[in-house]
């Protein structure tokens, strides 16, 4: 019986290859495997055949079968080949293609996204809190008491506290993703390296380059012997990684209560190419990344010493950033859902 | 007082005129005026404009909150004088100190130090008010002020060159020859001298004579008591006021004055004898008159330099690089700040009264830093440990944009969309506005709420698209404000999208799609809905994160070979095609997989896969359980 089995095969593997047509093909198949096909009609048998027979013999038909049908579907792929390549000799192929429908990602995400990249090959981690914050955590732990003068650089949305048990005041819109600084600091110990991109508010009249929301990315690292140089390094690595090596960037002293020293990042506008325009108020330059030395106060209000640790904060402008890394000029494209704008990123 | 300062409001900082050739009567300036503004730039003074005009360069400067100091034309000038190495030239004072009046008129002060900590103030009789000399019109103008008459202008020039507000009573006018500086119990009337007349709050610091009040402290003088033509006599003050107070009243008012942004910051306090000389100087030489009263100064401390520790390791470790100790002196001795050597180490330094940006040791640090030029240091990249740990608050970037890119790659389109949203909108999507988050001081009442729903905006989206576009889908993650209170407010984060081309099928489908490749579990009938614009959806992302499976389990390749097979079920008015395919499902264990394939009316057909992990499955398995469907449906 085996004998006969690989004469099946052996028959039905040449004339599969010798079939010039699907439909030749097609009468094979039934010819070999069909209800009453020669080898279906063998393994019919194999049940009558003495017990020590039946499996070896079960296991070669079953590769037999494998077999023809593997060769039925090469045979079968050659035939349409050559169909392939005949239609091929019809086609245009200057003519542009069929895209799939896909969507498109918002330029802020793209650079969110690069964003919290570059900062993970630096070890910092992303993270994100309440956009409905108290003044505690925006204000006074950034060593912004009341009745500070510097409140008045970021003009603050209160909270309707009308119908709850909260003073008039005490509950804002957060005004800088800072407001996270002393919530991870007192959940946690140094070493901290975070950075929190997000969404911030303020009472600004809107124009091409400001606007009452607007994206920022707050990150600190906290630990011992963080030195202002590691600071200039950083920001250097990271705005040359987002913005490409070319850039041009220079840093100035500035004041923020909750850095001391303080350092502003200022970078030549992309826009206009550092000649002025509206978009850097004519200077030629654009503030893209305050920054400084964690104040000692900041770092007694959560609890720690800050004779013993150190650190460096920063504040990317997030959206200011998408703007000049796509030459946009007015931060209000940012939030207008204009598909000709989005379809372009 | 005038307005004298260019309060640039829209931005909320302070921007200073500063004309060059009035800078140049303090300190010899030889660097060229843009290279000078790119220094002081450098060193903090930001310097936003330079404009040339007919004879003069004027800078444009913006001051920090922490430097009062910098609302000075001398104080500018002590910066320049300090980046260029020169010394600062004083103008002329009147000596004060060994003043001995030949008459002298009466006064009476009453104060408290803990409203009003210095009061410092002298009386001129015989003045004649008019215009001011030529040289004193233009320089005012020249820093963006009106002139006025020669008294009210040389008392703001004076506040302008040395920073200290000076304010000029009509000494007649004092009834009872008395000044009470007390705190307003709120509700008083007052008349400003620009005849504009306020209500005060409680707890404005004011002076009163005997029968009203004539100065609101800090932030504008009395209509009452001002000086016109016919003054004859006149009372100079020149007060310390507290900061806090000052800012109260100026923020409660709406009103702000060049003087109270001086001393919402904290003015010179060692500076108002100083301030007075210069005034009498220049009243007497332009107005004439005489001193008429002594030197009044009523203080309780003596307002004289602190001391401040460096320690010039500490300084190092800060900074990263090591400055040689006589460069560091040389820094801080050029800033007119007194070194004394204490130890090898450390350094005393004595800080002027006009500085009290300098508390401690970090504020010295970034004298230095700042001096010693942050574009001349070396950049280095954290050599500490990485933190090892997840931070509190972990926000999981990888995963969001992984549910991004797969709306994006069905088609879907991202927009970021304002939180603030207006009362019509609110209404248009039927939400109760009193039910919802709302600004006590929205910039409009078209972004008055926190949007409950990103439906507001992505309806809003798809409608302004259509002008442009036939088939638009949309998506925001985005925040969302839940509660109907602040004690209550919640911010999950919401994955919404909205399509005029996918049917409910299509858009369920989808959602099914993500929950399956994340490995969450929902059901997500209720989160669609359909809307005259589109199908809309919403989830609840954080609620979404937290149902995904840690990590998908492997299943191995089933043995057997599955059977299949297609049911056409006619469905009875009350059946669901949910709950049938849970009927089909719960008749046997073998049932591996129900997917509808058809339908037509209420006519469904379900295509079945059975199977075995334990053996090959037999017609006869399959017809068993067949029958126990069919029967079931009956």
């Amino acid at each position: 019986m085996e004998e006969e089995l690989i004469g099946i095969k052996n028959s039905a593997v040449s004339l599969i290859i010798d079939a010039k047509n699907p439909k030749e093909l097609e009468e094979l198949k039934i010819q070999f495997l069909g209800r009453s096909g020669r080898l279906t009609l063998l393994i019919k048998k194999i049940p009558k055949l003495p017990l020590d027979k039946k499996a070896p013999v079960g296991r070669l038909a079953n590769e037999i079968k494998n077999t023809i049908e593997e060769t039925l579907e090469t045979q079968d792929r050659n035939l349409r080949n050559i169909k392939t390549k005949t239609l091929q000799e019809g086609i245009d192929i200057t003519m542009p293609g069929i895209k799939p429908a896909i969507g498109h990602l918002h330029p802020l995400t793209q650079v969110i996204y690069d964003v919290v990249d570059v900062f993970k090959s630096l070890g910092y981690q992303a993270a994100n809190g309440p956009e409905i914050e108290t003044d505690y955590y925006n204000f006074e732990a950034l060593n912004i008491p009341k009745d500070h003068p510097a409140r008045d650089t970021q003009q603050t949305f209160y909270l309707d506290t009308r119908s709850s048990k909260v003073e008039p005041g005490e509950i804002i819109l957060r005004t800088q993703t800072s407001a996270m600084q002393a919530r991870v600091m007192e959940k946690t110990k140094p070493p901290i390296r975070v950075i929190v991109p997000g969404k911030n508010f303020r009472y600004e009249q809107v124009d091409a380059s400001h606007g009452f929301e607007f994206w920022h990315c707050e990150g600190f690292l906290v630990d011992t012997n963080v030195r202002l140089t590691d600071l200039f390094g950083t920001i250097d690595y990271v705005l040359r990684k987002l913005m490409g090596e070319k850039i041009k960037l220079k840093f100035a002293t500035t004041n923020f209560p909750f850095v001391e020293p303080g350092v502003d990042t200022y970078m030549e506008c992309t826009v206009c190419k550092g000649k002025g325009c509206s978009f850097c108020k004519y200077s030629g330059w654009s503030e893209i990344m305050p920054a400084g030395m964690i104040h000692p106060n900041v770092l007694k209000a959560v609890g720690y010493n800050p004779r013993e640790v150190s650190g460096f904060a920063f504040a990317i402008g997030l959206s200011r950033l998408v703007t000049l890394r796509y030459q946009m000029n007015d931060l209000r494209l940012l939030t207008n859902p204009d598909l000709r704008i989005l379809n372009q990123f | 007082m005038i307005c004298i300062f260019y309060l640039l409001f829209s931005i909320f900082n302070i921007t200073m005129l500063t004309p060059l050739s009035w800078l140049k009567e303090y300190v010899d300036i030889t660097l060229p005026p843009e290279e000078l503004g790119d220094k002081l730039t450098e060193i903090g003074l930001g310097t936003e404009k330079i404009e040339k005009t007919k004879d003069d360069t004027i800078f444009e400067f913006e001051i920090t909150p922490n430097r009062p100091d910098l609302l000075s034309i001398l104080g500018i000038a002590r910066e320049i004088a300090a980046v260029e190495e020169k010394k600062i030239q004083f103008p002329k004072f009147y000596d004060l100190k060994n003043v001995k009046p030949q008459k002298a008129l009466p006064l009476k002060m009453v104060t408290d130090s803990k409203i009003n900590p210095r009061f410092t103030g002298i009386i001129i009789d015989g003045i004649r008010v008019g215009d001011s000399p030529q040289w004193l019109k233009d320089i005012l103008t020249k820093a963006g002020q009106r002139p006025i008459s020669n008294i009210v202008d040389i008392t703001n020039y004076v506040m302008l060159e040395l920073g200290n507000p000076i304010h000029a009573f009509d000494y007649d006018k004092i009834k009872g020859k008395v000044m009470r500086v007390h705190q307003a119990k709120g509700g008083e009337k007052f008349t400003s001298v620009d005849g504009i007349t306020y209500h005060l709050p409680k707890g404005a610091v004011v002076i009163s004579d005997e029968e009203k009040i004539i100065d609101l402290c800090g932030i504008k003088g009395g209509e009452n008591t001002g000086t016109y033509e016919k003054t004859k006599t006149i009372f100079i003050r020149v007060p310390v006021e507290v900061p806090s107070l000052i800012r109260r009243t100026s923020q409660s008012l709406g009103l702000r004055s060049e003087a109270s942004s001086i001393f919402e910051r904290g003015v010179n306090a060692g500076g108002t004898v100083e301030a007075l000389s210069r005034t009498v100087e220049l009243i007497l030489g332009n107005a004439g008159g005489e001193i008429v009263s002594p030197l009044y100064d009523i203080k309780k401390e003596n307002f004289l330099p602190w001391p401040v520790n460096l320690s010039l390791q500490r300084l190092d470790k800060i900074l990263g690089i090591e400055i040689p100790k006589a460069k560091v002196s040389s820094i801080l001795e050029s800033l007119n700040l007194k070194v004394k050597k204490v130890s090898d180490d450390k350094l005393r330094i004595a800080i002027p009264t006009y500085r009290n940006d300098l508390k401690i040791e970090e504020d010295i640090v970034e004298e230095v830093a700042r001096f010693y030029g942050y574009n001349n240091f070396p950049k280095t990249l954290p050599s500490s440990q990485i933190p090892t740990k997840t931070v509190p608050y972990f926000k999981d970037y990888k995963l969001e944009e992984k549910v991004k890119e797969f709306f994006k790659a069905a088609g879907f389109s991202e927009i970021y969309s304002y939180s603030l949203v207006s009362e019509t909108d609110l209404k248009d999507c039927e939400v109760n506005p009193d039910k919802t988050l709302r600004v006590d001081n929205p910039v409009s009442r078209e972004f008055e709420y926190l949007r409950p729903s990103l439906k507001i905006n992505l309806r809003k989206a798809l409608l302004e698209n259509r002008v442009n576009f036939k088939d638009i889908n949309l998506f925001e993650l985005g925040k969302i404000y839940l509660g109907s209170s602040i004690d209550n407010a919640r911010e999950p984060y919401f994955l919404s999208g909205i399509s005029n081309v996918k049917t409910y099928y299509e858009v369920k489908g989808l959602i099914e799609e993500l929950f399956d490749e994340l490995g969450a579990k929902n059901d997500i009938s209720k989160n669609i809905q359909i809307l005259d614009e589109g199908v809309f959806f919403e989830i609840d992302y954080d609620d979404l994160i937290k149902k995904i499976a840690a990590r998908k389990r492997f299943v191995p390749i089933p043995k057997y070979p599955p059977i299949t097979e297609d049911l056409t079920i006619t469905l009875k008015d009350k059946d669901r095609v949910g709950n049938v395919i849970e009927k089909i499902k719960n008749q046997s264990n073998l049932i591996r997989k129900i997917e509808v394939i058809d339908r037509y009316e209420s006519n469904v057909t379900f295509h079945i896969t059975y199977q075995s992990d334990k053996r090959n499955l037999t017609r006869e398995d399959v017809e068993g359980v067949r029958e126990k469907i069919l029967k079931t449906l009956k």
